[in-house]
């Protein structure tokens, strides 16, 4: 962060306190975009005043690693901007965020006598709204973030029967109910249970001096409360959600030290506080169940540690939950440092979590990269610690993040068996490389669309295209969108590339090919290009044209398309495959099999 | 004035300052806030720093009606002094 007087981004990112959020949001908004910030565009349609929203918002998403450019739509034209799908002045937004209050869905008036007819026109409103909703859904590939609204305390405590009252609570949260159907009716729709997260934050939703001078319905520490989950949103869509936890074990895992109190001293399970513990280890598998790769990282006894992970009744994480184990008494910066190379992944995509204020300070300034996690405190508040901020958080979870945890796993694995071999080609043959390309199914466009926003190193051109896109692709005559699953013998890696190319009669031009670093150095690129090559040959193509657009992460594959065969074309960064006649070979040691027609 | 109305009127003009985005000196110059960048947004920032500053929820009408930093700060000071229980 340029500006000296702005917090650190992790500060802002796990801020909870609105007046430091809104003071450095507005000192941010004067800066000069950051050129090592992933750019966004968002566009906030509002019911009400958007007022400290905008500032608020700014901080959250330069926290994630993000820098917004937020359009605010004019006051009064919610439903007009809605309904016609514009929602910036200028180009396609990548989020659009709906800041709504009860003002939409209760009318200026109802009878406590008439509940039912509240109810209808309440339900009436959501209808409206949904069918805003789709009409701007319509001509966008935005996703669109919108929330919960609680009920507020003018209407549930404006009625003197308990029985009416709980029947107005019923339709209030009929309605949340219908706004969360949304995000499960539109795959673009996100809804926050803003309502929910106020049950559970130290804010008060309004501020009734602000409401009625300003039109302002939610206090600050709402708005924070909601800019957070639209950052969430931004983030997994962005894909700059972390992959990776790597855990300390004494005072973390568990309480005390195994060296000083052995196996049987540990505080684990049972009452408090060995139940923060087991509740937190509980909450890291359920974290693994959906993708999130273990490290454990350990200044210990490594035959004591065993004897915890296999022996001990309360123990949750086993010795299979975590993909590496560096257990030793080496510096812990080092240790994350190998053990992200052995699963082909950054220290960037790590999250760590250590109760040392003296390992988190080391590994903070050696791997400025990774998020460091303070779990000191009373252990009750582990599992919020972890869990708060979403810093695993993806839109849609798919088949290839529940197994990433095995993959990763399997692939430590072969890292070791990879050191018994005299030639790497003698190990890629040994390996047993299969390719299976097929066209994009409604199964593998989120994976598609995932890899698309989360590959920075082998991404050819940055073009990150999203889901809506890629469907309407998958669907148009004109396009060919495929994806790539790898496997070995080690077991199947899942989807770990795609490819977009527009189909033009004789031309084809790649418009990205985006492969997991995790599979690169095995020639699995070259094999696509080659599987490519003879598609368009088959449909009658001549010529194969693609780019390569230089960014500051994608240096690995500069190369790539010169070594694929392709001539460098006259414009720079452009190169051309002549299919008139026949493409090279594909790797010897790699067997495509093909799974449909693409 | 006593030292704990120098402290407030300290903080007002601090907090005053950060939101306005001018040096203190230019508030003691010029107090009367109209004559700053002062408008609902700024005055609003400025309301929810001061009140989770102080601790206080202060009465928006004798906010709102305050011209000039020194305002401010009576109006602060008075509420530390003789709080309204809101």
């Amino acid at each position: 962060m340029r500006a000296g007087s702005v917090p650190s981004r992790q500060t802002l990112l796990e801020s909870t306190d609105p007046v430091l959020s809104r003071k450095a949001g507005r000192q941010l908004r004067k800066l000069p975009a950051d050129p090592e910030l992933r750019p966004v565009t968002v566009a906030v349609l509002a019911t009400c005043t958007v007022g400290p929203y905008r500032d608020l918002l700014t901080s959250a998403l330069v926290g994630a690693g993000m820098w917004p450019s937020i359009d605010e739509g004019a006051y009064g034209s919610f439903e007009m901007t809605l309904a016609s799908g514009r929602f910036t002045t200028g180009g396609e937004p990548d989020l659009v965020s709906l800041l709504m209050d009860e003002s939409f869905f209760l009318p200026a008036d109802w009878s406590p006598a008439a509940v039912p007819a509240l109810a209808a026109y309440v339900e009436g409103r959501l209808h409206t709204l949904r069918e805003l909703i789709a009409a701007g859904l319509a001509g966008t590939a935005a996703t669109v973030v919108l929330h919960t609204v609680p009920l507020p305390a003018q209407v549930r405590d404006g009625l003197i029967s308990l029985r009416d009252r709980a029947a107005v609570a019923q339709l209030w949260a009929g309605l949340n109910a219908g706004l969360l159907d949304l995000a499960r009716e539109h795959p673009q729709v996100v809804t926050a249970d803003l309502a929910g997260l106020l049950a559970d934050a130290p804010f008060a939703a309004r501020d009734d001096r602000l409401h009625r001078y300003a039109d302002l319905p939610y206090t600050d520490g709402a708005l924070l409360l909601l800019a957070g989950e639209v950052r969430r949103a931004a983030q997994a869509r962005a894909g700059l959600s972390r992959k990776v936890l790597a855990l300390d074990l004494d005072n973390t895992l568990w309480g005390g030290v195994l060296g000083e109190t052995g196996a049987d001293g540990i505080e684990l399970g049972g009452l408090y506080p060995g139940n923060a513990y087991r509740q937190l280890q509980l909450s890291i598998r359920r974290l693994r169940e959906q993708g999130v790769i273990l490290v454990l990282a350990s200044k210990n006894d490594a035959a004591l540690v065993d004897e915890v992970l296999v022996g001990h009744p309360e123990m949750v994480l086993g010795a299979d939950a975590f993909a590496v184990r560096a257990v030793n008494w080496k510096a812990k910066a080092g240790n994350l440092r190998a053990a992200a190379e052995s699963l082909g992944l950054s220290t960037e995509s790590m999250v760590f979590l250590d109760d040392s204020p003296f390992e988190r300070g080391h590994v903070a300034a050696e791997l400025p990269g990774t998020v460091v996690l303070d779990p000191s405190g009373d252990p009750a508040h582990l599992v919020r610690t972890v869990l708060r901020t979403g810093w695993f958080d993806v839109l849609d979870l798919t088949r290839t993040d529940r197994e990433r945890p095995q993959l990763y796993r399997a692939r430590a694995l072969r890292s070791d068996f990879s050191t018994g071999f005299g030639s790497s080609s003698d190990y890629l043959t040994a390996l047993g490389l299969r390719l299976a390309p097929a066209a994009v199914t409604g199964y593998t466009v989120a994976r598609a669309a995932q890899l698309a926003a989360r590959t920075n190193q082998f991404n050819l051109t940055g073009e990150r295209f999203d889901g809506a896109t890629t469907t309407a692709m998958s669907t148009s005559p004109d396009h060919l969108v495929a994806t790539f699953e790898v496997s070995d013998r080690f077991g199947d890696e899942g989807v770990v590339g795609a490819v977009w190319v527009h189909r033009d009669g004789g031309r084809w031009r790649v418009l990205n090919l985006v492969l997991s670093c995790r599979v690169l150095g095995r020639g699995i690129d070259l094999a696509i290009a080659g599987w490519l090559a003879r598609q368009a040959r088959a449909a009658g193509a001549t010529r194969l044209e693609a780019s390569y657009v230089a960014s500051k992460k994608n240096g690995v594959a500069a190369g790539f398309w010169s070594a694929a065969g392709f001539a460098a074309d006259a414009r720079p960064g452009s190169f051309v495959l002549d299919l008139t006649t026949e493409p090279g070979d594909l790797p010897g040691w790699i067997t495509l099999r093909e799974r449909s027609d693409a | 004035m006593t030292t704990s109305a120098v402290a407030t009127a300290t903080t007002v003009a601090e907090i005053l300052a950060g939101v306005l985005d001018e040096p203190a000196a230019a508030l003691r110059e010029q107090p009367i806030l109209a004559a700053h960048d002062w408008d609902s947004i700024t005055s609003l920032e400025a309301l929810a720093h001061l009140e989770a500053h102080f601790d206080m929820s202060l009465d928006l009408t004798a906010f709102n009606a305050a011209r000039t930093v020194d305002d401010l700060t009576a109006l602060v000071h008075e509420h530390r002094n003789h709080p309204t229980g809101d």
